[in-house]
């Protein structure tokens, strides 16, 4: 069955998640399009990936760079026009490349008409879009997200004399998902969107749609109430479209976001990723498996999403105080790496520009059970710059060449949305997509090839995991299984060499084929298999029997 | 090269699954099921709470055992085959091998540093498996020194009973203290800490196929870091609990006591004969360490094996001891048990008379450790008389007059030692 007509699409794709405003500028103007990225969709299709997740692009005063929404049915004129979008989608359907784009739910901007009507007075209609209050103590159980920047869940609105509510930034006022307006509103939005073709929505902080008095506002009943809803509108009217939930939550409380399968298709393992982390500075598979164990089966149509790097900092919310305080002082020693409950930084500066353990990282996330998401530039290893403010450090633009402005933009340096990396180690003369091209052995060229390999079975997007646990706990091992097709996962945590011995009793018999190099491993025998592995290295084996 | 053939295949196996520590804490044993399960858990509360980053293994080298203290050590691993356990960044292993031959402390410890050796443990410490008090922070106390401050050697201070260690207080102690120069209250430690340098530096030394690489191998190990002036330490680590056991053989600890001093002696005089600044051994933490619980004691037969001894192994003592020693100590063997006294003095010099005749080996040199038995219970004896009421101040008083007389009669020993009579 072709990919396109897969309902279950999203479990073989390989995304990749950019920001247009980062990508190319092909106006001239300082700001990446969606011309520019239309003109880049060459380059993506090269390099594998057949979905694109693209960050808010929509009207927007850009205090949370786009999350804050203030119109939902254009296109920011600082990324092109709506037909700019259409094209753009066009082009990317034409390549077998999927396209997901951002839905922000839970709020909107302040500059938003909705709020400025609903703050005009108490008697507007949209009064009850957002949630006001008289007083400031309402759902005193909310833990505020924002710590380094709020101070409380509720702002004053000195026009209207009253306090609304807002979960993140006080200029991001929360929408009142209580009131049926709303609802209907938004499914309005989104079918705005899916008509033009669009084929999935990452939905935004979707744990913080409904509040109730008493409880911590997080994952309530009616908030999965509402979801449950649209997407049975969207099952019925737009089947084959998917719903991607941002949750930042431990396993077990995300695990209802699947529901029976009525709910989200797909939602992020936010928990897994810092211990990928913490196992490879740890040595030691233990926080991977453990999180692992903990994550609960879910439904045959739904998927994890997996990823490394993203547009926030690496966040720390679901980790203990003791594994937080780890990854802080060994993957953020200066102050200015922190933000919030996290690390803002850029997988290449994260693991010290290590090759060795660049290619681990991304082998496993490309090898775990789940969809995996690259976030762009992490494919040719650029870096962060820690001394921009909130999350901009991540969010440079994207490094084409070693030429004026490294290939992003031809407007004048200054006028750039955000400076470039200018650094010998990660500047955009040091690390570019052009001279990357030039080498068989760069990382783009090797993450081509990752992603061929992860490509070229259903195994890692469909296939179940058996963790092999050998009694190196250096060494993490499972074998990924769909149908007759079986294939062995083995890697090297450690910085230094490992002899493994893994029990493969179960596949006596049978041979191993090195799914890199083709080559023939010796036949699995009766006692464990003994394997020796380089600093960081990882296997993929085919198990097959001849 | 350490010899690593005293570890089993299956043993080399494990360690190759444990790879590189930061700390080792070794646990020999020999049917010690009924403590060994609360020691370990101990242990590994410790390694949790204040060592939750270090990579850290726990190695039980056991000596034949059949009542299941092998397992009981291996079930305080935590790994991902046995459930989550969030309080635990790492993996931590807790693995078990039997060493050859009859059961020895020096075996056991042999077979734990050639296991530190192999995961090159930057630290490592020992715990008996009877130590009931045990408690994790003995742990931080014992290896904290050799990870932050750079300490070799860490030595236990235990809250012992007045009566407890009457072998150490009154020879041991004031040996150690006096002919070496260092004041470490239990030199013969069954929990004490090291560093990977003393470690190495003591499993390549040549002692493993002698008596001292069997009994008394802890003792060694202090003397060795004594001799080779290693940063030594003393950590105070609260009561000393032991399960009720039988009474240990006087004679062995004897020879694991006197009998590897006077061998230090004679292996190392450069180490004691020639004048040396006092080699420091602060005591971390330390409180006062002797509690006066009452306790019934036999003094009558003390007496009596005392007085047996003078007796019967007159011929012994008249090629050991000088005639003045020789004639005090018949002297008081005719004392009745309550005017009875071998004043600190005399029983120095008698010491250092043994000493000397172990260097010039006048008899069997095990014959000569042996014959110390005997005068050492009438050396007991005196100190149980002595202390019967004392309060604790007095007690460390009294223990002091002991060291400060052993201190006082090392001219002695030099001239005896080089053949004065």
């Amino acid at each position: 069955m072709p990919v396109q007509q897969d309902a279950l699409w999203y479990k073989d794709a390989v995304i990749y998640q950019v920001h247009v405003r980062s990508f190319l500028d092909s106006s001239g103007d300082g700001n990446g399009d969606f011309r520019g990225l239309a003109q880049k969709l060459d380059y993506l299709q090269d390099l594998g990936i057949n979905t694109l997740w693209l960050m808010p692009f929509f009207p927007s005063p850009l205090r949370d760079d786009g999350y804050d929404i203030s119109d939902y049915r254009t296109v920011n004129p600082l990324y092109g026009t709506l037909d700019d979008f259409k094209n753009f989608l066009e082009v990317a359907h034409k390549r077998g490349i999927r396209v997901i784009i951002e839905m922000v739910l839970n709020h909107t901007s302040d500059q938003h008409p909705w709020f400025q009507e609903s703050r005009s007075s108490r008697s507007n209609p949209r009064r009850d879009w957002y949630v006001w209050s008289d007083t400031d103590t309402k759902y005193k159980g909310t833990r505020i997200i924002f710590l380094d920047t709020e101070l409380s869940n509720w702002a004053w609105d000195p026009v209207s004399k009253q306090y609304y509510w807002h979960r993140f930034f006080s200029h991001q006022p929360d929408l009142n998902w209580d009131n049926p307006a709303v609802r209907e509103e938004m499914w309005d939005v989104m079918k705005f969107w899916l008509n033009m073709g669009v084929d999935a929505f990452r939905l935004d902080a979707v744990p913080y749609l409904v509040e109730r008095e008493g409880t911590n506002c997080e994952n309530l009943p009616e908030t999965h109430s509402v979801i449950k809803d649209l997407r049975a509108q969207l099952d019925r009217e737009y089947p084959g479209r998917m719903l991607l939930a941002e949750a930042n939550q431990w396993p077990s409380d995300l695990r209802a976001y699947f529901s029976t399968g009525d709910e989200f298709h797909m939602a992020f393992h936010f928990p897994l990723m810092p211990r990928m982390f913490m196992g490879v500075k740890l040595e030691d598979r233990k926080p991977i498996t453990e999180i692992l164990k903990q994550t609960p089966e879910i439904p045959e149509n739904c998927q994890w999403c997996l990823f490394l790097r993203n547009h926030d900092e690496l966040t720390l919310e679901m980790v203990t105080d003791l594994e937080r305080d780890y990854m802080y002082d060994e993957y953020a020693k200066e102050k200015a790496m922190r933000l919030n409950l996290g690390i803002r930084r850029r997988l290449a500066p994260l693991l010290d520009n290590d090759r060795r353990r660049i290619e681990l990282m991304n082998g496993m996330l490309m090898s775990m059970p789940g969809t995996p998401i690259i976030y762009y530039g992490d494919e040719i290893g650029m870096g962060d710059n820690i001394n921009l403010g909130d999350r901009n450090g991540v969010r440079t633009p994207m490094q084409w060449d070693g030429g004026w402005n490294g290939g992003f933009s031809t407007a004048d340096p200054e006028a750039l949305y955000s400076p470039l990396m200018l650094n010998p180690v990660y500047g955009f003369q040091a690390v570019n997509v052009q001279s990357q091209k030039r080498f068989d052995h760069s990382l783009l060229a090797w993450m081509k090839r990752l992603i061929k390999i992860r490509k070229s079975t259903a195994v890692f997007g469909r296939g179940s995991i058996q963790f092999l646990y050998p009694a190196n706990h250096r060494v993490l091992a499972y074998v990924r299984k769909l149908g007759n097709e079986t294939i062995l996962v083995v890697n090297n945590l450690s910085s230094s060499a490992q002899a493994v011995e893994l029990d493969l009793k179960a596949y006596k018999g049978n041979i191993l084929v090195e799914m890199f190099g083709r080559n023939v491993f010796p036949r699995i025998g009766e006692l464990p298999y003994l394997l020796t592995m380089g600093p960081y290295q990882f296997y993929w084996f085919k198990i097959r029997r001849v | 090269m350490p010899d690593e053939s005293i570890l089993s295949d299956e043993f080399i196996r494990e360690l190759i699954n444990v790879g590189e520590v930061d700390i080792l804490v070794g646990v020999p044993t020999h049917n010690d099921a009924r403590t060994v399960g609360q020691v370990v858990q101990c242990v590994r509360a410790g390694l949790l709470k204040y060592f939750p980053r270090a990579r850290s293994v726990i190695i039980n080298a056991d000596g034949s055992s059949r009542d299941g203290t092998r397992d009981l050590v291996c079930a305080a691993s935590i790994n991902d085959t046995v459930g989550s356990n969030l309080s635990a960044l790492r993996t931590l292993h807790s693995i078990s091998t039997e060493y050859d031959g009859a059961p020895a402390s020096g075996t056991a410890l042999h077979t734990i540093l050639a296991a530190a050796d192999l995961l090159q443990a930057k630290a490592c410490a020992v715990v008996s498996p009877e130590s009931t008090s045990l408690e994790p922070e003995w742990i931080e106390r014992l290896l904290r020194p050799v990870i932050r401050e750079g300490v070799d050697l860490v030595l236990p201070v235990y809250r012992r009973h007045k009566f407890d260690g009457l072998l150490i207080r009154n020879l041991v102690y004031p040996v150690t203290r006096a002919v070496y120069g260092c004041t470490v209250r239990e030199p013969y430690p069954s929990d004490y800490a090291f560093s990977s340098n003393l470690g190495s530096n003591f499993l390549n030394q040549d002692l493993w196929k002698q008596e001292q690489g069997r009994h008394g191998t802890e003792l060694w190990l202090t003397l060795t870091a004594i001799i080779g002036r290693y940063k030594i330490q003393q950590s105070f680590l609260g009561v000393r609990g032991r399960l009720e056991s039988p009474p240990s053989d006087l004679v062995m600890a004897m020879r694991e006591t006197a009998g590897l001093l006077f061998c230090s002696m004679d292996c190392y005089p450069a180490a004691w004969k020639e004048p040396r600044e006092p080699l420091p051994a602060p005591c971390g933490g330390c409180q006062p360490a002797i509690s006066l619980e009452p306790m019934r004691v036999n003094r009558k037969r003390l007496h009596q094996m005392f007085t047996f001894g003078i007796s019967q192994l007159e011929p012994v003592f008249s090629s050991i001891l000088s005639a003045p020693t020789h004639e005090e100590l018949k002297r008081l063997a005719t004392l009745p048990e309550n005017e009875f006294a071998l004043p600190e003095p005399l029983w120095a010099r008698t010491v250092y008379e043994f000493a000397a005749a172990y260097h010039r080996a006048v008899i069997g040199r095990d014959h000569v450790v042996q014959a110390l038995v005997p005068l050492f219970r009438g050396r007991a004896l005196t100190f149980l008389t002595e202390n019967r009421d004392a309060e604790e101040t007095e007690i460390e008083s009294n223990i002091e007059k002991i060291c400060q007389a052993f201190e006082a009669e090392k001219p002695y020993l030099l001239h005896v030692w080089d053949g004065g009579k």
